[in-house]
């Protein structure tokens, strides 16, 4: 359900940025290229170990197809990691272009890297409130757009939107007791959506 | 007296007065207001409505028929300034600047003690004050570093010839008490006057459920003794000495943990200033002056009686200064002066003591070339030892169309030295395990953390940094003062300041524990711009009505840089989707209304002795937090709600004005926002009694 809402939510917005001056009946919905399929994931379970996930199949790899490479992205608490460089076999790539979701709709043409030791290719997703309300939490920071170039060349958009179970309203007094937040909304649970471009071309509308 | 004795007794309050009558002279007299003469500005007597520079003065008399004992108190009531709630003291904000940019002198020589640039105006007694003198827009071309708003400058009483002494106190909410003791002896030649004040609280708290004080009890000490000698008619001396101690009793609970201890803090004044008219040409000034300012405090973890913080403050402020006013001709004057200062900090968070010298010299020509036109051009140069020379020029003029109407404008620049914390702060957070390390010290201290294998990347090399410089400011103010008929007074100010190179923390490396090592740079080029006006008028002999209001605007240029090349996001409160953001969205600097505004309304009978007035302030809504991630303030939720507090007070003078009873209620409405505004304690009442004696000789 969720899926779909999002799915309608893109298709309705895009629809509404194209034909803002046309009339309501003559509405007629643009439809996503063939082969962009947009998605959200809600609620990665990154809680006890690690989570690896394909963006091809929309799924979440185990086993051994972690260790066959079978994967794009791993999540591990604050840190995503590309399936290349220092982080695995695989040769995938990625940045992070400042947009909004519905605004970046061709994938930058370069300036992907893969993960180095020092630094990982995705940065800069988060922000830890420290001292601020809510204390001590990791916040997704809006409008970070992390593109991904798959390691057999396919583009990807992907918006991180919640890191704690349930995707909670994080401006709530019950988010901000820092105290009670792990059994309440517990950390490492992954929202984000995702527009996945199975075609090879850098559209991502 | 029966009747006075019980109200005594009710009360528990005697609030005196220590200007001697000053409560019946009316304050509607605005001819009289127009010929006052104000020092702060320009450093020698001017008129108040010639002096090229927006100037407000308080007087004594209006600080006492508002009942307000403290100033932070009195300030909050004036067009254009607000005192931001803290927890390092309520510091004063003008003309959109943080409290770091204003400088406070008591009898021009400036007030050292601010804790993350807040000095705490409650420190201050308005006890024994002649008035206050607000300029707005920057003074560093007299006054150095800091006067990059303005000034306010607190002008002690001069007492009169004869024996004089009064007490004075105030009791109410809060078991807050502020009591006053003053006594003086003046000829024609010597002056001898001395204070003790008294302040204390119960303190208050917010939030209950916390089992936190928002303000713990404490109780605080101010002496002064003033001695002033007249030689001759050329020749006098004056010495001053002042003394503020105050200790808070803190009581807090930590993750379950009750906290106790005290903190005390600490201020010393001491002055000495000689002078000497050569001529009816030329008068010269030598002065000498030390500051001094401590804070201690000692945490005990009751849980465990372990230790769980204790730090200690140490300043020290001195300098010798050297001024000479010269009158070349009747249209124009110089004044000019010499100085050197030396000053020190050791502290828990430092890692020695550390030292600073500076040097400086301003001069000022106030020439009137027309009879109604006054030009004002000045400059100071400061060298210091620590950071680059600074060069504060000063122009301001203003045009006497007539009796009624003055235009002024003026432009100069401000500016304010990195501060301590910024150079040598060596901090590290205990529980999150963060550093902050001040510029000075960010190549040695990064080197140790490397050197123990703390840092997993370096983001910038401390070998690269630019040497901090003083942040600073290029401000134009344009304005008049009008009273286009008897009793009516109107002043209009429009003021814009650039400010450049505004010091903020930015991390400089990552430790392994994932946080960050931060280190202050010049970072920021912000804006302030908007205008204010004042309006009195004074009817039917008894009545003042008076209102002002000030509109503001704060931004941070590279914040509306980054707008203009969509580059900021957010996220939409209702959809929580992302969403770019536009300038009509950007809500500016923290803490800045859009609009403040007051209302006042006075009475005043001399026959009766009946004084009483009604004011209305009213600050517009501000920006809080950053709710959305993005840095700056663009939600509604990311904002206090604009309110109105009430004041009122009403006095009643007997016996020749020597008594006066008084009633005062602070915050009539009981407006309280506990988790953003905790200055604001909800309602106070406040009663007090005053008697004054004096013996003419």
């Amino acid at each position: 359900m969720n899926k779909f809402k999002t799915l309608a939510l893109v298709l309705f917005s895009s629809t509404a940025l194209l034909v803002t001056s046309c009339s309501k009946d003559n509405e007629t919905p643009e439809p996503v290229a063939a082969d962009l399929t947009v998605n959200t994931v809600a609620d990665l379970d990154g809680s006890k170990d690690a989570v690896y996930y394909s963006l091809s199949t929309n799924t979440q790899v185990t086993g051994d197809d972690i260790t066959a490479g079978k994967w794009d992205l791993k999540f591990s608490t604050t840190k995503i990691s590309v399936n290349g460089g220092t982080s695995g076999t695989g040769t995938t790539q990625a940045q992070v272009v400042n947009s909004t979701f519905a605004d970046l709709t061709t994938a930058p043409a370069d300036g992907y890297k893969t993960d180095a030791a020092d630094v990982g290719a995705i940065a800069g997703w988060y922000k830890y409130t420290s001292e601020t309300v809510p204390q001590h939490a990791i916040l997704a920071i809006p409008g970070k757009i992390i593109v991904i170039k798959t390691s057999d060349g396919k583009y990807a958009k992907l918006e991180m939107i919640s890191y704690y179970k349930g995707n909670p309203d994080t401006t709530t007094p019950i988010f901000a007791d820092a105290d009670n937040r792990e059994t309440i909304t517990p950390s490492r649970y992954y929202t984000f959506r995702f527009a996945y471009q199975a075609n090879g071309s850098t559209s991502l509308k | 007296m029966k009747y006075i004795f019980f109200c005594m007794l009710i009360a528990l309050t005697i609030n005196a007065q220590a200007q001697h009558a000053d409560t019946l002279s009316t304050d509607t007299s605005k001819s009289k207001k127009l010929k006052e003469v104000v020092v702060t500005a320009t450093r020698t007597n001017k008129t108040l409505m010639q002096v090229p520079m927006p100037v407000t003065t308080i007087s004594n008399k209006e600080i006492k028929n508002r009942g307000l004992v403290r100033l932070n108190e009195i300030l909050n009531e004036q067009t254009g300034l607000s005192v931001l709630p803290d927890a390092h003291g309520q510091g004063i904000q003008i003309q959109g600047f943080s409290p770091d940019y204003t400088m406070i002198m008591l009898d021009g020589l400036p007030l050292i003690g601010r804790t993350t640039g807040i000095l705490d105006l409650s420190r201050i007694t308005t006890n024994n004050i002649e008035k206050i003198e607000i300029v707005k827009g920057p003074v560093s071309s007299l006054y150095g570093s800091e006067a990059m708003a303005g000034v306010i400058n607190i002008i002690s009483a001069t007492p009169p010839v004869g024996a004089s002494g009064s007490i004075s106190t105030r009791y109410g909410t809060n078991k807050n008490a502020d009591i006053s003791l003053n006594g003086a002896y003046a000829t024609q030649r010597l002056s001898l006057s001395g204070f003790v004040n008294r302040y204390s609280s119960s303190g208050y708290t917010l939030v209950p459920e916390s089992g936190s004080a928002t303000v713990s009890p404490f109780y605080g000490y101010t002496l002064n003794g003033t001695l002033g000698y007249k030689f001759s008619d050329r020749t006098q001396i004056k010495f001053q000495v002042r003394d503020y101690t105050s200790t808070a009793d803190n009581n807090f609970l930590v993750d379950n943990d009750r906290i106790t201890g005290d903190g005390t803090e600490k201020t010393l004044n001491a002055s000495a200033g000689l002078t000497h008219r050569f001529s009816d040409k030329f008068t010269g000034d030598v002065r000498l002056y030390h500051a001094g300012y401590s804070t201690k405090s000692l945490l005990i973890n009751n849980t465990d009686n372990s230790v769980y913080d204790e730090t200690f403050f140490d300043q020290n402020f001195n300098r010798a200064e050297l001024q000479g006013d010269y009158k070349i001709i009747n249209s124009l004057r110089f004044t000019g002066g010499v100085g050197g200062q030396d000053e020190s900090v050791k502290a828990t968070r430092y890692n020695d003591k550390k030292t600073f010298q500076s040097g400086y010299a301003y001069g000022q020509a106030d020439w009137t070339p027309l009879k109604k036109l006054d030009i004002i051009l000045g400059g100071r140069f400061d060298a210091h030892s620590v950071y680059r020379s600074q060069f504060s020029p000063k122009l301001a003029a203003s045009y006497q169309f007539s009796d009624k109407f003055v235009l002024l404008a003026s432009t100069g620049k401000g500016y304010k030295a990195p501060d301590f914390r910024q150079l040598y702060l060596n901090f590290t957070n205990a529980i999150v395990g963060y550093s902050v390390f001040g510029y000075e010290e960010a190549a040695t201290e990064l080197k140790k953390l490397q050197d123990q294998g703390q840092i997993q990347a370096v983001l910038i090399d401390p070998a690269t940094l630019q040497r901090l410089n003083a942040e600073s400011s290029t401000a134009y103010n344009f304005g008049f003062r009008y009273k286009p008929f008897t009793g009516v007074m109107w002043t209009v100010n429009i003021f814009r300041n650039n400010i450049r190179d505004l010091i903020d923390s930015q991390p400089i490396a990552i430790k392994t524990n994932g946080q960050s090592v931060f280190s202050y740079f010049n970072i920021h080029d912000v804006y302030t711009q908007g205008a204010e006006t004042d309006i009195s008028y004074n009817f039917l002999t008894h009545w003042t009505v008076a209102g002002g209001m000030q509109y503001l605007e704060a931004y941070d240029q590279s914040v509306l840089d980054q707008i203009k090349a969509g580059q900021v996001f957010g996220t939409d409160q209702a959809t929580r989707e992302t969403v770019k953001i536009k300038k009509s969205q950007y809500g500016g600097l923290l803490n800045r209304s859009k609009y403040m505004a007051n209302a006042r309304i006075a009475y005043q009978d001399d026959k009766t002795g009946i004084i009483a007035s009604l004011r209305a302030i009213y600050r517009g809504r501000y920006g809080f937090s950053d709710v959305d991630g993005n840095g700056i303030v663009n939600r509604d939720d990311e904002y206090v709600k604009g309110y109105v507090l009430f004041n009122a007070s009403v006095s009643k003078l007997f016996l020749n004005n020597q008594l006066r009873l008084q009633v005062t209620g602070d915050n009539i409405g009981n407006y309280k926002n506990p988790g953003a505004i905790s200055n604001l304690a909800g309602r106070l009442v406040y009663a007090g009694v005053t008697y004054n004696f004096s013996k003419q000789q």
